[in-house]
């Protein structure tokens, strides 16, 4: 695994007025980054960049590296960058099972090997039959341990949280917690972990704290 | 720094990225795409339209409609009849709305809605006329009643005021805003807020009015302007139900444009422009009392009113079906009646034979061309919406809120000077003019309301943004898009002026063979072709109901 | 040798009046060969399924012997196809027009001749004209000749329609009508001009009332317009108040009127085909005690036609056709009352007895009574006659 890097990534509004940066990280393979900050920091503004998705309000300039690759020129589709949100968003026309199908790669070749590649996962998760479930059926704490699979079995190269737990109750909240931070470090997937709560933050994780910038007119 | 709340859903910011330099050629040829795709549909309308309304632009032209005797008389009628229409339905779908929603009277009513909805509106007007007319259903009962041996003086249609044309447009109008209601309704969050202000003390009316119809109003602006044009250019059943002496404006301009002189021609170019600079001179004047309104609810002053819980409310969802189903069964007697003469209630026999001497070639003509128009439409309909510009999203529905007489017009002369008039692609395309935007219209909410976070997941799991629509985007909109699908068909079919004037005459359809016998006398054959071109859109909805059932069987997140 | 010359010149004379004919076969031959195959589209009113049902027959014999085919397209107004026909020429459409063949007759007519939008001459040499009654005025269209651009198809004349149930006696004159209309408050009307009916029912009005009758013949003098026509809007005038919603509203069309008639919600109604008062009754449209009656001192009729577009694409094939519409087997098909009972435009004495047989069928509910014709006034009265009426009742 390689190392994502951002390079004096600085954000500023469509009136000029900056929001935040520059800004330079480095995440290392298997590594859980913290950003922190109060709403409106910048936080999501950050992840979306990352994952390429447009963001019209505002003006990004900085580089995204994955290893030697410059990754914040790419498509969404070609950075290899999973992502979780709040909600565990499983797509609801298709099958637990269709939904990991979905995301892993074609490289795994014939129905058979396929089927294998998913049962064998759902089953690391404690989802034994879970292939044919319809996801609306599922209970929060499966749905959100089936959406992590979900990101993990793309076999993503860094890897994008948002809150990704804050929609869980304590107890679930906890197990989920470990239970993907065990993966994360298990695959040695750079990752970062946007949150509000700093129960979140890994022992000994490395947390970077966003402060609203003032507006300039202000 | 003034802090903003989270957006709940933050849809519109995760658009995926067209900044990425490698990217933009692949986004833009997907965009020009959707553009191409509009521009063909819409845009050879403009130079057709010029044409049409070339004549109007001359001084003496504007004289002559000014100073005809009918104009006078014939702005008013129009103007009450659009306006009176329009507010009307609005009020009537508000208040059954208030009254039922939500609860099982509203999923009765919205059970209801797809039978109304394909009712088309000449097939309605015909038999709201068969019951309220002199001699009609209503009199018969009462000539029974208080033995009357001839039908009673009564000017219950054609009334010089269009009273009656008023009311069975804001009928048949209702539905269509019920339905735009309850596909935003449909939305979650709406009856979370529900709750939320019940909670607060507010009773059902007061969180209806404060606070649900703020929000869809605006949402329904589209729809109603569509409404309001629709009623104001509307010519089949102003011809059947409106006033005679003079007729309203549209049929006024219809009968003008048709006419073989010059100068009759060019009033009629003269009205229809008019028509089109009532319809901006309305929407104007909507927008003011909207503005004006929206004062009316800042500063809550708190207030509960605690309303009363009424146990008939699902009952109460029915009043507002009654014309249509009345209208239904007098369309179906009169299809099997014999012999049938004042004041019988009942026909003296009933007989199949209207229906076994009916011809079905129209309505397989109208079968196969609206399929063609819905295919046709789709792709354009979605590649607009995923790639389209929302800013320029305006001008798609010009069709829908210009008089359809100069475009039909303009869309006959474009079609002659390509040698396509008269061809089955010249009458495809002048229907997609109507349904490509009528299908955006009924998608836009559900398509924009998309969390468009499941296509950034999917395109993060490594596919492209073309499969991230076609695998999981539109496949979770299923139900929409089969809803669109079936309003589009729906819109196709009832299409008669394009139909008429880029098919030259020659295809036959169950809206055509409508209009053309109901210059004839023959009410049995006039029913049943009614009925058919009633049943093809009904069977459109069903479909669409019955598939949208079938696909989310194992799926309880699409429900 | 004076001999020799005339004997010559007889044989030239019998030699051209032979070639002639010879001619007109082998060119009526040859329009036949080409028509073979050709797709005609007949625009015609199609608002009667009698009349369609009989147009169906006919495409059908004419597909089976010459192999033509017939499209009907129906129409709701002649109005709309010249337009279409004017449309096409502006957009310099000179062939392969979207009409082939038309049913038209008066102003239509006027308004295709006078702006160049015909086929022809064709129609007087057509091999079925020599069945033509050229007694009837199939010469001449509302005074307008037809100088063989359209070829006659029926006969119409104005003809009204009330039930022995409710009116024993009808009026026969315009002055009786209106004796009728005040005995009868809001049971009389006309359907509302432009309408081609109610048009009609104005010229019959005038026809009567007007001093000199001659002048219908003539085109309409705009000057002495006011004047001349003055009876009638007088007499409208006190018509109107005891008229059927007194005469605020009319009925749209003669269709209506029968509808009215058979609720009893009007006590008259006219039609233009005699024949159609035992059409309705037939399809228990009307009751059957219902019966036709003419007025004492004539009705106006008149012939509808077919016509051929300047542009049109099969003016081989619609010729072929209009040719079959006025032959005797067609014509007599046409004229029996059980098909559509529109009265024939031939010679019945160039006919065979059993073809005659079928002119004098009657049926309950037809007109059984003589009545003389009067001749349309020229095609420019109409025009006339329906912008002054719009001036004064279109707007109540």
């Amino acid at each position: 695994m390689n190392t994502l890097s951002v390079k004096h990534l600085s954000i500023a509004r469509k009136d000029g007025s900056p929001l935040l940066g520059p800004l330079t990280f480095n995440i290392e393979p298997g590594e859980i980054m913290t950003l922190m900050g109060v709403s409106g920091a910048g936080k999501s503004t950050v992840l979306n960049w990352l994952i390429g998705a447009s963001q019209p309000m505002f003006e990004v300039n900085g580089e995204g590296w994955l290893g030697n690759t410059r990754i914040d020129t790419l498509a969404t589709e070609e950075r290899r960058i999973g992502i979780l949100f709040q909600e565990d968003l499983l797509f609801p026309h298709f099958s637990v099972g269709d939904n990991l199908a979905y995301a892993l790669p074609a490289a795994t070749k014939g129905k058979a090997a396929r089927r294998d590649a998913i049962e064998t996962v759902l089953n690391s998760a404690g989802l034994k039959d879970f292939y044919h479930r319809d996801p609306a059926t599922l209970s929060g704490g499966q749905r959100a341990r089936v959406s992590l699979l979900r990101a993990l079995i793309a076999e993503p190269q860094a890897l994008l949280m948002d809150e990704p737990f804050s929609k869980l109750d304590t107890t679930l909240r906890q197990q989920f917690r470990q239970f993907v931070y065990d993966r994360v470090q298990a695959r040695k997937i750079p990752t970062l972990l946007v949150t509000h709560d700093a129960e979140d933050i890994p022992a000994g994780g490395k947390v970077l704290e966003l402060h609203a910038a003032e507006p300039s007119h202000a | 720094m003034a802090e903003t709340l989270r957006q709940p859903v933050s849809s519109i910011a995760l658009t995926p990225a067209n900044k990425p330099k490698t990217e933009t050629s692949k986004i833009s040829v997907a965009r020009l795409l959707a553009i191409a795709g509009v521009c063909l549909t819409l845009l050879p309308i403009v130079p057709g339209l010029l044409w049409v309304l070339w004549p109007a632009f001359n001084m003496d032209v504007w004289h002559a409609l000014v100073t005809d005797g009918q104009f006078a008389r014939a702005l008013i009628s129009t103007l009450s009849s659009a306006i009176g229409s329009t507010l009307l339905s609005l009020m009537a779908a508000s208040l059954i709305a208030i009254w039922l929603y939500p609860g099982k009277g509203w999923a009765l009513a919205q059970r209801q809605l797809p039978i109304f909805l394909a009712f088309p509106h000449i097939a309605f007007a015909i038999g709201i006329a068969f019951l309220i007319a002199p001699s009609g259903w209503l009199a018969r009962g009462l000539a029974n009643l208080l033995e009357w041996s001839s039908p009673p003086q009564w000017v219950s249609i054609r009334d010089p005021y269009a009273i009656s044309l008023t009311i069975t447009m804001a009928i048949k109008e209702t539905w269509f805003l019920l339905w735009i209601m309850a596909t935003l309704l449909g939305e979650q969050a709406i009856s979370r807020q529900i709750t939320l202000a019940n909670s607060l003390g507010y009773s059902r009316r007061q969180v209806w009015i404060s606070a649900l119809l703020p929000q869809l109003l605006p949402r329904m602006g589209w729809p109603l302007v569509a409404v309001l044009a629709y009623s104001l250019s509307v010519v089949d059943m102003a011809v059947i139900l409106g006033p005679s002496t003079p007729p309203t404006l549209a049929v006024i301009s219809w009968q003008w444009l048709t006419d073989p002189d010059a100068m009759t021609q060019a009033k009629g170019s003269a009205a229809a422009l008019c028509l089109m600079i009532l319809l901006g001179l309305l929407i104007v004047l909507a927008r003011a009392l909207w503005w004006w309104i929206k004062r009316l609810y800042r500063d809550p002053t708190g207030i509960r009113k605690p309303g009363r819980i009424f146990k008939t409310r699902a009952v109460s969802g029915i009043p507002v079906f009654i014309p249509g189903w009345l209208a239904l069964a007098i369309l179906v007697l009169w299809s099997v009646a014999g012999g049938w003469f004042f004041p019988n209630l009942w026909p003296n026999s009933l007989s199949l034979k209207s229906w076994n001497s009916a011809d079905f070639g129209p309505m397989l003509t109208a079968l196969w061309i609206g399929m063609a128009t819905v295919m046709i439409s789709l792709p354009l309909t979605l590649a607009w919406l995923e790639w389209g510009s929302r800013k320029h999203h305006g001008w798609l529905y010009a069709p829908l809120i210009l008089p359809s007489l100069p475009i039909a017009a303009a869309q006959y002369h474009v079609l002659l000077h390509l040698n396509l008039d008269s061809t089955a692609i010249g009458v495809i395309w002048s229907h997609l003019t109507w349904t490509f935007p009528y299908m955006v219209l009924v998608l836009v909410g559900p398509y924009y309301n998309f969390d468009n976070r499941y296509l950034c997941t999917a395109q993060a799991l490594g596919h492209s943004h073309l499969n991230a629509c076609l695998r999981i985007k539109w496949p979770m909109l299923m139900k929409p898009i089969l809803a669109a699908m079936s309003v589009g068909f729906a819109v196709s079919v009832a299409q008669y002026l394009p139909t008429l004037f880029s098919g030259g005459g020659r295809f036959a359809t169950v809206t055509t063979e409508a209009v053309a016998l109901s210059a004839g006398s023959n009410r049995r054959v006039l029913a049943v072709q009614s009925i058919l071109q009633t049943a093809l859109p009904l069977c459109a909805f069903m479909l669409a109901i019955l598939l949208t059932a079938w696909y989310s069987r194992n799926r309880q997140g699409l429900k | 040798m004076k001999k020799r010359l005339l004997a010559a010149a007889v044989l030239a004379i019998a030699g051209t009046a032979l070639t002639h004919t010879a001619i007109a076969d082998e060119k009526w031959d040859a329009i036949e060969a080409e028509a073979k195959g050709q797709t005609v589209y007949f625009n015609a009113w199609g608002g009667s399924e009698n009349i369609n049902g009989y147009i169906e027959w006919a495409s059908a014999e004419v597909k089976k012997r010459y192999d033509v085919n017939v499209e009907l397209v129906k129409i709701t107004d002649a109005g709309e196809v010249v337009k279409r026909i004017k449309t096409e020429k502006e957009a310099g459409r000179n062939t392969g027009g979207s009409v082939d063949m038309m049913w038209v007759n008066g102003e239509n007519f006027r308004a295709l001749k006078t702006n160049g939008l015909l086929f022809g001459p064709w129609a007087e040499s057509l091999p079925s004209w020599q069945y033509v009654d050229t007694k009837k005025p199939v010469r001449k269209d509302f005074s307008e000749t037809t100088d063989g651009l359209e070829a006659p198809w029926g006969t119409a004349q104005l003809t009204f329609i009330a039930d022995k149930n409710t009116v024993a006696e009808p009026p026969r004159s315009a002055m009786e009508l209106l004796e009728f209309a005040t005995d009868n408050p809001g049971r009389v009307s006309y359907p509302k001009p432009p309408n081609f009916h109610g048009t009609t029912f104005l010229k019959q009005l005038l026809s009567e009332l007007i001093e000199t009758p001659a002048l219908l013949a003539e085109p309409v003098d705009a000057d002495s317009f006011a004047e001349v026509s003055k009876p009638l809007w007088e007499y409208l005038d006190k018509l109107h108040p005891v008229a059927w919603r007194e005469g605020k509203a009319f009925p749209a069309n003669n269709a209506e009127m029968h509808q009215k008639l058979a609720d009893g919600e009007l006590k008259l109604s006219l039609t233009f085909n005699p024949n159609e008062g035992a059409n309705l009754v037939a399809k228990e449209q009307l009751p059957p005690s219902a019966y036709s009656f003419g007025f004492t001192k004539g009705t106006i009729g008149n012939v509808h036609f077919v016509a051929i577009p300047f542009n049109a694409k099969a003016k081989q094939g619609a010729q072929v056709f209009a040719n079959f519409l006025l032959s005797p087997e067609a014509q007599v098909r046409k004229a029996d009352i059980t098909i559509w009972g529109d009265p024939s435009v031939l010679d019945a004495e160039k006919l065979t007895k059993e073809q005659q047989a079928v002119f004098n069928k009657r049926a309950p509910g037809g007109l059984s009574e003589a009545v003389l014709t009067l001749s349309e006034p020229h095609a420019t009265w109409v025009e006339a006659l329906e912008a002054e009426w719009l001036k004064r009742y279109g707007s109540q």
